[in-house]
Order: structure tokens, then sequence, then C-alpha cells
């Protein structure tokens, strides 16, 4: 306890002299000032490395869940004590796929992998415990990712760096591509898959998914609403069964297997999402659904009726790289969001990846009031931020994808 | 907590804090180390928020060279090339941020950018392909490298303003191995500079197997040795070292390192060896020692610093294969405590590069992939050294 206190004031200090991670405000309103935490987790047991991070999630108790991609998306020299022969016994190991964190950053559990009765994603999205601590999973899927039509393809990658991979024995998961949701309880026991891996039936139907990249849950109406993102949709099922309830489009409208097409920002918004990659539930009971590549956020009644839009960042497009780790994406500017802690939920964060920033935009307007961090791999800055979660006292946490490859918390603290 | 502050606590209250009951296992370790006159070594702690966030939308690539001047500013150089089209989004048109950032970057004490210059050809140089290593003389000077494949066959030398020097060697296309070259070099990891004879140890390096010496000022070539001080030869090594095979008696490569101590030994990193051998100035083999040696990939040496006490006690090796920034008695090569950990958290490493020492003991670290940054570790004075393995270096938990 004693250690807890004297590193927190420690962190204040430098915090206080460095002057970094401070919000920028912009047109006088006034958003919530966060500062870094570089001290945040304890570094992990065991040799352990993330992977790209893709869902954080905290839980009713501030706990932090994270999930990661694991080996395929590290590098040779970032899992040498795994490769054959191993090029080093002391760095490093991919940490298992599900990590719980408590507020002060200690690992409390861990799960992951494949199991009886599902196939473990080949490229596990968001990640969500809901109010019943059950620890939702969406099965993403692979790079890359066709501008415009959503997530991976789930495939095999075919690249030359792809086959290398394979080569070296270090390539992504094979299976069937990634088409499903999964439900463990907080331990790991699986308790529930809606969906099919490999079975893609298109956006009407009532049993199969197209790479889904998050969900919300309404635990007071059982419902689950999953972030369809390759078929274009937010698809509503019941939490507990798996028993399809309602789905739509952006506006609220039919969903098409073309989706919106290619970004323009010179274009009118499409009438289609591009790429669902968030789902989230307010307190009020607004759904907000993010549309990645379209840079906008999109606001529901929990019965599918359009409420508004909000367009970030207008001109942000994207750029697909080939790494030693297969494809990477980036896309867009509304990653994923989450709400302030404040009773009223009077800010969303908005996870902008490509940009590398955390913006921050009043839930009303949806207009842009402030932001958090820039580019780089210094605490404080991202590389391709793709994942948010808030708790109970104001604390933010951030996933990075890519070779980010971390998880940060940002505290509360007015600018000095 | 307590462990902590116990070892802040002066060896006179040890005995008094013992009387009074406090039993911690620690405590007893501590006491028992210094009564069997454990083995002291530097100490350290990762400083999280050193440099200062980059300007200009600027973004680190590659980091792969570092060096402190007089006045302990910080130089570090990188590869501006690496960055990729996501990371260079605002320079591509697609996003807000990041731009490339020019190779060479002047840090204060305090983490602001100061100069910043370099990546193009001027007249009389040609830039790298791919620049490598930084070095800062005695006069205030910064050496480059390059191992630009098929390509760097040469050293620059400018002034902090970046005012070109010399060019010592050259840059062409379709260059390769000459490890007996008296004229240039093929793919110079970085040099190192004997400020009381003004010669400069070359590190050449991934394409050539040598340690060359040079003029500071004339860039005459003086004399060159391959490994145990042999005759260099370009015969490709097999490229598979394996833990206990019979050691090359050639530098394998990349001939990462070629550092000069006080009392004139030169510390070479052959990297992919596993090993440092340590050299007269004249080239004469003295010894050698084999780190991590069940490394493959990378290899485990890949650079050298030294304390900054007259008599240079203690030398730092950067392990960039296993994150490890090893800590060793310079006379015996006996390493005696380490610190780091794979992870891109502050204090953790992804293929820690290059390392330098300012002149408060102060230790930099570069790391080149996907490591990309620079880190600083604040000196904390001597210790006993309590742990073989002490993993990632925050504030007040040094050792334990």
């Amino acid at each position: 306890m004693k250690r807890t206190l004297s590193s927190a004031a420690l962190v204040s200090v430098l915090l206080t002299a460095a002057g970094a991670g401070v919000v920028a405000q912009r047109g006088g309103a006034s958003a919530p000032a966060l500062q870094v935490n570089p001290l945040w987790p304890e570094p992990l047991p065991n040799h352990w490395v993330l992977g790209s991070v893709t869902g954080v999630s905290v839980d009713a108790r501030d706990h932090v869940w994270v999930a990661h991609r694991g080996a395929d998306s590290l590098e040779g020299g970032e899992k040498g004590m795994t490769l054959t022969p191993p090029t080093s016994s002391l760095c490093c190991a991919a940490a298992p796929f599900v990590l719980q964190f408590d507020a002060d950053g200690k690992l409390l559990s861990n799960f992951g992998g494949p199991g009886q009765g599902y196939q473990w994603p080949q490229s596990p999205g968001s990640l969500l415990v809901d109010a019943k601590n059950n620890v939702w999973i969406a099965a993403a899927g692979l790079e890359p990712a066709p501008p415009g039509s959503g997530r991976g393809r789930g495939g095999v990658d075919t690249t030359a760096a792809g086959v290398a991979a394979a080569a070296r024995g270090t390539a992504a998961p094979t299976g069937p591509a990634d088409a499903h949701v999964l439900k463990f309880s907080s331990d790991g026991k699986f308790l529930l898959q809606i969906g099919t891996p490999g079975k893609i039936e298109g956006p009407e139907s009532q049993t199969t998914l197209n790479r889904p990249a998050a969900v919300a849950v309404d635990t007071a109406a059982s419902e689950v609403y999953v972030a369809d993102s390759g078929n274009h949709r937010i698809v509503v099922f019941n939490s507990e069964t798996g028993a399809y309830k309602r789905h739509w489009g952006a506006y609220g409208e039919k969903p098409t297997a073309a989706g919106g097409g290619a970004y323009d920002p010179a274009a009118p918004p499409s009438r289609q999402f591009r790429d669902v990659t968030c789902v989230e539930l307010a307190k009020d009971g607004m759904l907000y659904v993010c549309d990645r590549t379209s840079n906008r956020i999109q606001v529901f009644q929990k019965d599918g009726k359009f409420v508004k839009e909000g367009i970030i960042s207008k001109n942000t497009r994207g750029a697909t790289v080939t790494g030693q780790f297969g494809v990477v994406s980036s896309h867009g500017s509304v990653w994923d969001i989450a709400f302030s802690s404040d009773a009223a939920q009077q800010h969303i964060f908005v996870a902008d990846g490509h940009d590398k920033k955390v913006l921050i935009v009043q839930r009303d307007t949806l207009a842009e009031v402030g932001s958090l961090g820039d580019g780089g791999r210094q605490p404080g800055r991202f590389l391709a931020v793709g994942s948010l979660a808030t708790d109970s006292r104001g604390n933010l946490y951030t996933g990075e994808q890519h070779h980010g490859k971390r998880v940060q918390k940002f505290v509360p603290g007015a600018r000095r | 907590m307590k462990r902590t502050r116990n070892l802040l606590v002066g060896a006179g209250f040890l005995a008094l804090l013992a009387a009074l009951g406090i039993a911690q296992s620690t405590l007893q370790r501590t006491a028992a180390a210094q009564a069997q006159g454990a083995a002291q070594a530097p100490r350290f702690e990762v400083d999280p928020m050193w440099p200062k966030p980059l300007p200009n939308g600027w973004y680190l690539g590659q980091t792969i060279g570092v060096s402190v001047d007089a006045q302990d500013h910080v130089w570090i150089i990188h590869r501006a090339a690496s960055m990729d089209a996501v990371e260079a989004a605002a320079d591509e048109g697609t996003g807000t941020c990041c731009k490339k950032t020019p190779p060479v970057l002047e840090f204060d004490q305090a983490g602001n950018l100061l100069r910043h210059w370099g990546g193009e050809d001027g007249t009389g140089y040609q830039w790298p392909a791919s620049n490598h290593g930084l070095t800062i003389d005695h006069k205030g000077n910064i050496w480059i490298g390059g191992n630009g494949a098929a390509n760097d066959g040469h050293i620059l030398k400018f002034t902090q303003d970046g005012k070109f020097l010399m060019q010592v060697g050259i840059k062409q296309a379709g260059l390769g191995p000459d490890s007996n070259s008296q004229e240039r070099f093929y793919l110079v990891a970085k040099v190192s500079v004997d400020a009381r004879t003004n010669e400069v140890y070359v590190a050449d390096g991934y394409g050539n197997r040598r340690v060359v010496v040079i003029d500071g000022d004339t860039g005459k070539f003086k004399r060159y040795w391959g490994a145990y001080g042999n005759k260099p030869s370009d015969e490709a090594a097999p490229y598979r070292y394996t833990n206990g095979s019979v050691p090359l008696q050639q530098f394998r490569g990349p001939v990462h390192c070629a550092d000069i101590s006080v009392d004139n030994l030169i510390y070479v990193c052959d990297r992919t060896s596993d090993r440092l051998q340590v050299f007269t100035r004249e080239g004469k083999f003295q010894k050698e020692i084999f780190v991590a040696p069940d490394s493959l990939g990378d290899g485990s040496t890949w650079d050298v610093a030294f304390s900054k006490d007259a008599q240079q006690k203690y030398l730092y090796l950067a392990d960039g294969r296993n994150q490890k920034l090893r800590i060793y008695d310079r006379q015996s090569l006996t390493e005696l405590t380490n610190f780091g950990e794979g992870g891109h958290y502050p204090g953790q490493f992804y293929s820690m590069h290059s390392i330098a020492v300012d002149s408060k003991g102060n230790l930099y670290t570069t790391e080149t992939y996907q490591g990309r940054r620079v880190q600083k570790f604040t000196y904390k004075g001597l210790g006993p050294v309590m742990k073989k393995e002490q993993g990632t270096v925050w504030p007040r938990r040094t050792t334990n």
C-alpha cells in the first residue's frame, strides 16, 4: 500500500515537471483535462508482452480488461522465446489474450485461446465486460481491410510478407473466417457464441455475422447490440440465448452488402455504413455507433430509429501497409468511443486512430471541444489508438493497435 | 514500500533496525551482501517523461544512434524513411499526424528539442542511404555512419550546426564488401574517437568485418584488423550461429561498436556472435566474452558505453536481443547485474540499439525496429547488487 501511494505521488511530480499529456482545448468550450500515468500497468510477469491491443473495457469494480491479438501480431524479435528454435531465453512471449488489471495496474487474471465448443477469433476485436461481469469478445477478423467494405477478409495472408511469416511459423492463425461473437464468464468459461465462423450470409441474416467489431449489452432488456462491421449494420440479439431481435443500417435504413464504398471527404455522407467498429449505450438510452472509415458517429434509439450524426475529422482517410507481421490497415477517425464519467456523460472520447489522437466531443452537439495526445511511442502519445474505456473515477484507458501495443491510463488532472 | 526505503537507509542504521525487530528478507540480504563485500554497481531508474513531445507533428522512426556532447545535450539519429504511410499520414495527406522528421536531433537536459538537420545530400557529401550511428567527438563534431546495403561505403563528419566537414569513403550503387580496402568502408555501424590521438575507430560494419582506424582530421587510413586481430576476410561466415560452436576466427558481424576506453582499450561488438572482443589501440587482441550465448537472430552485443568515473570502472552493454542493459565490471568483464524487459512501456525495450552516458552518469538508450524512441535512465549512484535481473526499473523500484 505504501508503495502505491508513494509512486502515485511521484508520478504527479513527474507529470508536473514534464507538463505533458495535457488536454488541448478548442473554441473556449470546456473539456475534461487528463494526464497520462506513465507507470501503468505494472510490468507483466513471465516476459510477457502485449500484441496489437484491440479491446479495453472497465467493469463495475473499476477493473480494466484488455484483449489483444497475441503472437500473430508480434514481430520475431518480440516473441523470441516462442520461435523455433528460440532466439532468446529472456524476451519475450505473447501474454494471454485476455488480461484483467485492477485500477492500480496489478495483473489479476487472464484467459483466452482455443477451447471446447467455440473457435477463438483469428483476430479478436473489441472486448466488453457487461453488468453481470460476463466478458464479450467480437471475432473481428484479420487484415487486410478492403477500404470501405469493413474489416479484414479473414483469410490467410497471401502477401509476400504473409508467405514469409508462414514459412517462419509465425503466420496468423488459420481456420474459418471470423464471423462470430463470444461470451465468457469472468473466469473464462465459455457461455455463448452468436454467429458461426466461416458462415457469412449477408446483412439480412438473422443467424450469421460478418467480422463483427464490438458489442454493447443492455442488461435490463437482456439484449446485446453487435457492431456487425462486414454486414454494415447493427444487429440485436437476446444476450442470454442469442436469439435474433432486430437490425438496421446507417440512418436506420436497410443495410446492403455493398456498404458505403470508398470514402471521399468531398462526397455527401453515405447512406450506408462503411465500417462499424463500435456500439455504445449511453445512460439515457441512446445508442452510439462508430462508422470508422466514414469519420462519423451516428446516434440511434434502441429500436433503431436514427437520431443524429456527427462528422469527426472529415478529411481523414487512411493507409494500408505491410509489415513484418502482415498487413496493417489504418483508416478513418472514429475507431471507438467512450463516455465521460460524469453523471450526465457530457462528453465523448473518440479514438481517432489514423490521426493518433483521442478527440473529445460534446455529447449533445457532437462538436469537437478538445483532444489528447499526438503520434509517438512515448507515454501519452499514440499509434493506432483504437479502443477506449472510462471508469467511475474519471480515468480513461486507451488501447493501441498495430505496433502501438499498449494500454495507457489517463487520470484527471488540471493543467498546471 | 519498506523494501525500497530500506535500501536508502544508511548502513549505520541497519543494526539498530534489526534490534528493533524489523527483520525483513531484503534487509537481511542487504546486510549480508554488505558484510560479504558484495559488488557495488550503478543503479538507474527510467525517467518516463523524457524527452518532451516533439514539435511540428514530428515522430521518430527507427532510432539508431545516440551521443552526448560537452553541454550534456543528447543527440540522436533516426531513420525518417522507416516511417510507414500510417505513421507519416500528415505527409501523405491522409491524416493530421505525423510528419517525417530530420534524422539528427539535439535535446537539452530538460528534454527540449534544439537543433535538427540532415537527411539530404549536400556539396561534397552524400547522405547515407540508411544513416546508422552517431558520435560526438572531443571537438564537438558529429560523425555518422550508414548501412544502406549496396550503397553506403562512407562516414560523414559535421559540425553541430550540420555544416559538412568531411566524408571518408564513398557512397556508390552496387557497392559490396572489401574488408581490406584502404579507401572506403562498407555499411558502417558507428565510430568512436580517441581525444588523445585524434584517431577514429570505425566499426565497419554490416558488410565488412573489421575495425578501421583513421585520422580524425584527414580521414587517412592508418590500420585495421579483424576478429582476434586477424587479417579480415570477406569469406562468408556460416549464417546460423549456435551456442557452443567453435568461435569464428572472423567477425560474423555486424561489427556494431568499436569504443575506446580511458585506458586505451577498444571494445568491439560482434553482434551475431554474441561476443565482445577487446583490443589494444594497435589491434592486438586482449580478451573476449560471450554474452547470453543462446541468443540467435540479431545477437546480443549491440553497443557499449562506459561509466562516468575517472577509471570507467563499469561497462554498459546494450543487449537488444534480450532487451537487457547489462552492467559489467570492466576490468574483469564480469556481469554484475542487468535491467530491462521487452515491451513498449517506460523502462522496457524493443530492440535497444544504442546507448550513451552523460557527465552526471545518466544513461540514454535508443530503440530501432518498432521501438522507435529515446529513453533516459537517471543515475542513482552505486549500490550493492541485490538482484542479477532487475527487470523494469521504474522510479523508486530500482533494486529490490
